[in-house]
């Protein structure tokens, strides 16, 4: 026989977020269509103090078989302390900063259609699995905190690829309604002979991120700016700086109708072997129209210019013009 | 009997829009009431405190604070965004849209923040639910009709 307090006490709920989107590659000359993440979130309260968060994500991948793989993104498994102080044990979005911290794969939610390249070039370790100490909204200035120990970079989800353990520290404040400053601290050692984002590194490299943000997103007016320092040492190299930057901005012109840009910059020092140099420039001019609380367009055009192969290799300049719908469900 | 059928007529149209006019302002009444009523807060007598102020009230709703002093979990009751009391406590609580107080919970949720309210449809419903749950907490607009559930002071005020 099952318990039915039990049942009452497991409130389980199922939600789902999707985009679809076009875009036109003036450099290409050509219009295309596709699917974005389909993304399954669950939460579930356990019991008076323990509750669970899974986040898994269904997506096209060219080296599947049927084109398509399903990764896991977020399981977390949080226990309440007392009072705003958690512990939360899993597989999480590393907390540094905002974007990492807030959005997560639900399209719906992004103020641009796609992340910016702080995380889409992987300088920030978007996720970490250990455990998390945590508190929030603490005191008259809501101060937050996050302290993580974690695999770390080369690791994999059910194992730590050697003895380093990855460290995050974060704190924010929210000194007034819908303002958020934060600043977070990341070391991590990579061992020689590991592989990470499917590349092997022969030497040990020492990373270190500091970074800083602000998060204002007003009745009219939206700001998020964050900037990040990367020092990558190793023993033949010496230490290598990374500094990638964002700014968003904007303008509400009523309820449903926001203009917005963004502007991003990143730049590797010569040299460096953990990251693939890249250095970039990227500008995004957009209208994002929100139809209701789960349905969202956007229109964006966006012009980028890099250099992949480091300094000294041609630039590369890239012209789209994306539509893309998101919804929840 | 050519002049007075269309008097007849006229007379049952006037009736018919008299009545129609008597039903849309006792509609709009209703309506405005909701939306304007004063709110009342209420809370299950375990966890919450009688009096508070409206910044530590605001907190609440808001999903910042996950327990009470006494160490009992807060749960957020509300009424639905499509009721007058969900929309009048979507501008005087929240002061936002039906739309942004759905999407700032799916947010909150998404983060793992935070626990989404209880939504209900009747304030009956709303009132049985803090009545049951230590720790509960929600907004009416009426006194409360249900033993077991203690309206909860907001600087000194009943309503707000």
């Amino acid at each position: 026989m099952i318990n039915p307090h039990l049942i009452l006490a497991q409130k389980t709920e199922i939600k789902g977020f999707i985009d679809v989107r076009t875009w036109y590659d003036k450099e290409k000359e050509k219009l295309s269509f596709g699917l974005g993440e389909q993304d399954l979130f669950i939460t579930s309260t356990l019991s008076d103090r323990f509750s669970f968060l899974g986040e898994t994500v269904f997506k096209y991948d060219a080296s599947s078989t049927t084109k398509f793989s399903v990764s896991i993104e977020r399981i977390v498994l949080k226990y309440n302390v007392g009072g705003n102080h958690n512990i939360l044990l899993g597989k999480h979005h590393t907390p540094l900063n905002y974007w990492n911290d807030t959005y997560h794969h639900g399209r719906l939610f992004f103020p641009t259609i796609d992340r910016p390249l702080l995380f889409s070039s992987e300088i920030i370790p978007i996720h970490t699995t250990g455990i998390d100490f945590q508190g929030h909204d603490l005191g008259s200035l809501r101060f937050g905190y996050d302290l993580m120990f974690g695999n770390g970079l080369a690791s994999d989800d059910v194992v730590d690829n050697d003895a380093h353990k990855s460290i995050t520290a974060a704190v924010h404040i929210k000194p007034a309604n819908n303002l958020r400053i934060g600043a977070s601290f990341y070391n991590d050692i990579i061992s020689a002979g590991s592989t990470v984002h499917g590349e092997v590194h022969p030497h040990q490299v020492d990373q270190h991120q500091y970074s800083a943000s602000i998060a204002y997103f007003g009745k009219k007016f939206e700001l998020l700016t964050e900037g990040a320092l990367v020092t990558n040492k190793t023993d033949s190299t010496g230490t290598k700086q990374t500094i990638s930057t964002y700014i968003y901005g904007g303008y509400k012109l009523n309820e449903k109708l926001t203009l917005y840009f963004r502007l991003d910059q990143q730049q590797f020092e010569e040299g460096e072997v953990y990251f693939h140099p890249d250095d970039a420039t990227l500008l995004l001019l957009g209208s994002r129209c929100q139809i209701n609380y789960l349905t969202v367009v956007k229109l964006e055009y966006q012009y980028k210019e890099d250099q992949p192969g480091g300094e000294d290799s041609p630039a590369r300049f890239q012209n789209l013009i994306t539509a893309q719908v998101a919804i929840g469900f | 009997m050519m002049n007075t059928i269309p008097r007849i007529g006229q007379l049952y149209s006037l009736q018919v829009v008299k009545h129609l006019v008597i039903l849309i302002a006792m509609l709009l009444a209703t309506i405005v009431h909701g939306q304007n009523s004063p709110l009342t807060i209420i809370s299950n007598p375990k966890g919450c405190p009688t009096e508070m102020k409206e910044s530590e009230l605001k907190s609440i709703f808001l999903g910042e604070r996950q327990r009470w002093r006494t160490g009992d979990k807060i749960q957020v009751a509300l009424m639905k965004t499509n009721t007058s009391i969900g929309k009048n406590t979507c501008g005087r609580m929240y002061n936002m849209t039906e739309d942004e107080l759905k999407k700032y919970w799916l947010a909150l949720v998404f983060q793992g923040k935070a626990e989404a309210p209880a939504f209900f449809n009747t304030v009956g419903e709303l009132q049985n639910f803090v009545s049951e749950n230590p720790g509960a907490i929600g907004i009416i607009d009426q006194s409360p009709t249900v033993s077991g559930i203690q309206v909860v002071s907001i600087d000194g005020k009943q309503t707000l």
